[in-house]
């Protein structure tokens, strides 16, 4: 190749790379804008869903633990109820008979009349 | 780009733009693309050889672009931040891809051709050169596109390709080389 031939070559590569250098695309701005407008109302949504869901959770447990009752309030109403339930208390009764029961010593009525009625006594 | 190298009256603007697109300023968004897509199209077609390949990348540059403005500092032209980020893409798309750029070209003479034997001719230089420049190593039609294409001065263009002067200037010696050979039947053997 000559110089003139790579005179050429230079200048033709210049200008065909030079008219492809630009391209304006008709309308792209607001493609890109609309399509970043999108996503920020995409990634809002999402903010704001995580920022309800993990209040609403914050509310679930507060409630909870709000109603739930202590100890003290729990043995409270376990005394009200054994007091209005008459069957404990029966209940209660004959255990205490059955510990006597237990306790007494074991004798058959017959035995009994027969040591009272013999001859030596 | 040295630091201390003053701001062009576009830098400035390209800065003014920036600070409101971070300040979530669709209207100045909307003003960057406009003035900076043309380059950066005309630079990912000569790339990935696709009109339509070039514009869903440059769209892409641009949403992360977006992105990114709060953390973006003006230590380099803006336009210089555009082709890196769109470089990074190329690389990606042709990672994804599993192959080279595509060769489709778009036949449609430019407006404002004098003739239609003249618009025929420069056509056909255009195509000729594009196929030329799609069967170059990556790094050399990159480096080639920039110098030439995009007129970037050798630092700008070490910088988006994250190497050595030095090697810019040896892809950009050989891709001249090869494509004189690759068009021999246009300008004789080299």
């Amino acid at each position: 190749m000559d110089n003139s031939d790579q005179s050429t070559f230079e200048q033709d590569l210049s200008a065909a790379l030079s008219r492809k250098a630009a391209v304006v695309v008709p309308g792209f701005a607001d493609r890109v804008v609309a399509v970043v407008q999108v996503k920020r109302r995409r990634a809002n949504l999402i903010r704001w869903s995580s920022w309800i869901t993990t209040a609403a959770a914050a509310c679930l447990v507060t409630v909870f633990l709000t109603k739930e009752p202590s100890e003290e309030s729990l043995i409270k109403q376990t005394r009200a109820l054994l007091a209005s339930d008459e069957s404990a208390q029966f209940n209660e009764i004959l255990g205490l008979a059955d510990d006597l029961s237990v306790l007494a010593p074991v004798i058959e009525k017959s035995t009994l009349v027969d040591v009272l009625t013999s001859p030596g006594s | 780009m040295p630091q201390d190298e003053p701001l062009l009256p576009d830098d400035v603007e390209d800065k003014r733009l920036m600070l409101l697109v971070a300040g979530g300023d669709d209207d100045a968004l909307r003003l960057l693309v406009h003035r900076h897509h043309p380059r950066l199209v005309g630079y990912l077609r000569g790339e990935v050889g696709s009109l339509a390949t070039a514009e869903e990348l440059a769209m892409e540059v641009f949403i992360r672009l977006h992105r990114a403005a709060n953390r973006w500092r003006p230590e380099a032209k803006l336009s210089t931040y555009l082709i890196h980020i769109a470089r990074n893409l190329v690389l990606n798309e042709w990672r994804r891809r599993g192959r080279k750029p595509t060769t489709a070209l778009d036949s449609t003479p430019e407006p404002g051709d004098q003739s239609q034997t003249s618009a025929r001719r420069l056509n056909e230089l255009d195509e000729a050169f594009q196929r030329a420049i799609a069967q170059l190593p990556a790094e050399q039609r990159t480096a080639i596109l920039l110098v030439v294409q995009q007129e970037l001065a050798y630092e700008d263009i070490a910088e988006i390709m994250d190497a050595p002067v030095s090697s810019v200037k040896t892809w950009i010696h050989r891709a001249r080389a090869r494509l004189r050979e690759l068009l021999k039947d246009f300008y004789g053997p080299a």
